[in-house]
């Protein structure tokens, strides 16, 4: 795209830019601007200073965040621009969309959105344009901490369809760990402290477990089971689970390291069992999973002091 | 020993001379254009390369007095008139700016955080800083909830993302200009501390990791600026066996053990995007998909058809274990930058020792470390500010030779922390408090 200026532009002919005054001769981090990004600056300090709120200061600081969407006031500015002139908000959000989408990384994008949002009083679309961020970067942190708002906010935890979409995104990839923290933010975080009731237990339970034995080495649906199990103080009914995929009476035939992490736990908390832990946490730290060799051999170490377990 | 000289052939090792021009070249010449969408961090990137230069040992060299004062005067042009500091001169507006358009041209945490680092690093006694004014700001930055945002806007109304980033940099504000002591400091109440950890505790999650806020995904980044903070208000959990008598003061990190599983978890062998073979779809574990897998030679008798046609004639050696990456959460790709919030974690916890080192240390120093000096982000990618300071953290902590050592929380050498406490007015504070 050719560069946008303002001083040949007669729509701005009576902005005075400011331009920047670094301080002397040792300025820090300083950049090479390039002449467009300091000319847009300038005009934008001039018009910030004057407080003018209209139509062209849309196009300037859109212009602006193209170039430095972490300028943090641009983005307020813009906000506060919105609404003084009565700026139709629908527009805002069809500029956002592709806006996001070449910002992946950035922070203030998504609190002008649910600024915008917020006014707008309304979801729809919305999901549409998560799964199209999606598509690109199903990880984004962004995108999914803005899903959780979006949830809080019009209350969807519950009969619109947002736990059968987190199943969807968690059966499209058992690894996507975003996806299993947005089901536990579902299932527990929308609960209001209420105890969770043995139904829905056990289906989140029988959910991780299906999920664990496609993929048993997958450290994402064996964090999801122990923690509903944690959470419902049930550890040690895990055991047979945990030997389906690690018997110690045949330790060439260990199918996962996150079974054998929890079989050690569980050995741990049982009468007489010290010496079966000690062996899984061997198992690890020699042969199933090597790199954390130093951590399993800490854990060797809490054996030794009572209480000490995950 | 002497940097850079001691070592053996083919030994992984840090490039000195390399490190020192990249950073001397950051320090004294334009960064290029592409640093623009980071022009309003400027101050995080001014206090990177002055901290980059100390660990190296290089700053005495690399500047000259005049350019030491300089750079001191530059940072306090960026203090603002009502007390704290913008982040860079971009919003400045000079002689126009009055109490109706200051809205644009505020305070700014990490502005602050990271100007008040620089100007201890570069020896100044931070005489000249407004410090009862940032103390009232700052509490004035914590929202009802406990947490702190970036800056203040309209209505008084806390602005930018609800984070432990901007937990973290309060915090240290904090520390660095009243230490830790309890109730008013010059007349200024302190922040609200309960209430603070408190929302921290909310952010831990349920895989033992610590997020941004409650509910939200696992992530070392936002981990270790909680654990940082925890730190500076000392309320990390007492450690076993230790002196300390229990003090019913509400603590952080609630299940230590927990959370130094999933610290240690960060480790992988998953370097870069092409081993991170796409996993859409494919349910099977094989040393392919499976990020953390080393020796499982028999996952392919898992009762799984997929697994078994997956693996067919796939070699089923030992990964590499020379070579260690942390990554940032639950399977995802290594980076520089997750060694620095990984392993700092670690370290003011006290338990850096869950931790090997040694493929840690070789992993920046042959896979992210750059020809031309500094670190990428991961193999092959071109150095930036960032991962650059992050890597050479990582290094100090477990001991390089030839880096200074570092206080892991404040990002800074002991050395410039001791310059710190040694302020009188600072002692003054601190000695009065204990």
């Amino acid at each position: 795209m050719a560069p946008k200026f303002y001083h040949d532009d007669p729509v701005w002919a009576d902005i005075d830019p400011l331009p920047q005054d670094d301080g002397g001769l040792h300025p820090l981090a300083a950049i090479n601007y390039t002449d467009e990004y300091s000319e847009a600056m300038g005009y934008l300090r001039a018009v910030m200073a004057n407080n003018e709120f209209s139509k062209r200061i849309l196009e300037l600081t859109e212009h602006v965040i193209s170039l430095n969407p972490a300028h943090y006031t641009v983005w307020l500015y813009r906000a506060k621009t919105l609404f003084e002139i009565n700026a139709p908000l629908r527009d805002e959000i069809e500029w956002l969309n592709p806006t996001a989408l070449k910002h992946l990384k950035n922070y203030q994008i998504w609190h002008h959105r649910q600024t915008v949002i917020e006014a707008l009083g309304s979801p729809d679309g919305e999901a549409d344009f998560i799964d199209s961020m999606l598509e690109h970067d199903s990880k984004n942190y962004h995108v999914w901490s803005y899903r959780q708002w979006l949830v809080k906010r019009f209350d969807l935890f519950e009969g619109k369809g947002e736990l059968e979409w987190t199943e969807q995104m968690v059966e499209q990839d058992l690894r996507n760990n975003s996806a299993w923290n947005h089901r536990w933010f579902l299932v527990i975080g929308g609960r209001d402290g209420r105890a969770l009731d043995e139904e829905t237990f056990k289906r989140e339970m029988d959910f991780a477990k299906r999920l664990v034995r496609k993929a048993p080495q997958n450290q994402s649906s064996w964090n999801y089971l122990r923690g509903l199990a944690r959470h419902a103080n049930s550890t040690s009914a895990l055991k047979d689970f945990a030997l389906e995929f690690a018997d110690l009476s045949r330790p060439d035939e260990i199918h996962s390291s996150h079974a054998l992490d929890l079989l050690a736990d569980i050995l741990a908390t049982e009468e007489d069992q010290k010496e079966e832990a000690r062996q899984a946490l061997d198992l690890l730290a020699t042969r199933y999973d090597p790199i954390r060799a130093y951590y399993w051999n800490y854990r060797k170490g809490l054996l030794e002091q009572p209480g000490a377990v995950a | 020993m002497a940097p850079g000289l001691a070592l053996s052939a083919g030994e992984s090792s840090l490039n000195y001379s390399r490190h020192i021009s990249y950073w001397r070249r950051n320090l004294k010449t334009f960064l290029p254009h592409h640093y623009t969408g980071n022009d309003s961090n400027r101050m995080t990137l001014a206090f990177f390369i002055i901290a980059a230069l100390d660990l190296l040992g290089d700053l005495p060299a690399a500047l000259s007095a005049e350019e030491r004062q300089g750079y001191i005067d530059w940072v306090y042009r960026c203090q603002l008139p009502e007390g704290g500091f913008r982040p860079w001169p971009g919003t400045d507006v000079g002689s126009l700016r009055h109490d109706g358009n200051r809205l644009w041209d505020p305070a700014h945490v990490p502005g602050t955080f990271f100007a008040l680092l620089i100007l201890i690093m570069l020896g100044d006694d931070l005489n000249r800083v407004k410090r009862r004014e940032i103390l009232v700001w700052l509490r004035t930055m914590q929202r009802p909830d406990g947490s702190f945002g970036e800056t203040r806007g309209e209505n008084g109304r806390v602005e930018g993302g609800s984070d432990t980033r901007f937990g973290y940099m309060a915090t240290a504000i904090r520390w660095i200009l009243r230490g830790n002591v309890d109730g008013p400091v010059d007349g200024v109440p302190d922040i609200d501390v309960d209430k603070f950890v408190a929302c921290l505790q909310q952010s831990e999650t349920y895989d033992g990791g610590i997020s941004e806020a409650a509910y939200h995904e696992a992530h070392a980044g936002f981990a270790c600026c909680a654990i940082h903070s925890l730190y500076f208000l000392d309320r990390l959990p007492i450690p076993p066996r230790s002196a300390q008598v229990p003090d019913g003061r509400l603590r952080g990190v609630t299940n230590l053990p927990l959370t130094l599983h999933w610290l240690a978890s960060r480790q992988t062998l998953t370097l870069e995007d092409e081993d991170d073979i796409d996993t859409l779809g494919d349910e099977t574990d094989s040393t392919a998909t499976c990020h953390d897998a080393h020796s499982f030679l028999k996952l392919q008798s898992y009762p799984s058809t997929a697994g078994q046609m997956s693996f067919k004639g796939q070699p089923t050696s030992h990964f590499e274990l020379q070579w260690v990456g942390l990554n940032g959460r639950a399977n995802k790709v290594g980076d520089t930058c997750y060694g620095y919030w990984a392993c700092a974690s670690l370290k003011v916890l006290d338990h850096l020792d869950v931790v090997d080192g040694k493929p840690i240390r070789r992993w920046l120093l042959d896979k992210t470390q750059h020809i031309v000096g500094g670190f990428g982000k991961g193999p092959g990618d071109p150095p930036d500010i960032f991962h650059s300071y992050l890597g050479l953290l990582v290094l100090s902590m477990f001991g390089e030779p030839g880096l200074k050592d570092i206080d892991v929380a404040l990002c800074i050498s002991n050395r410039a922390k001791q310059h710190l406490e040694s302020l009188p007015w600072r002692k003054d504070i601190v000695e009065i408090g204990a």
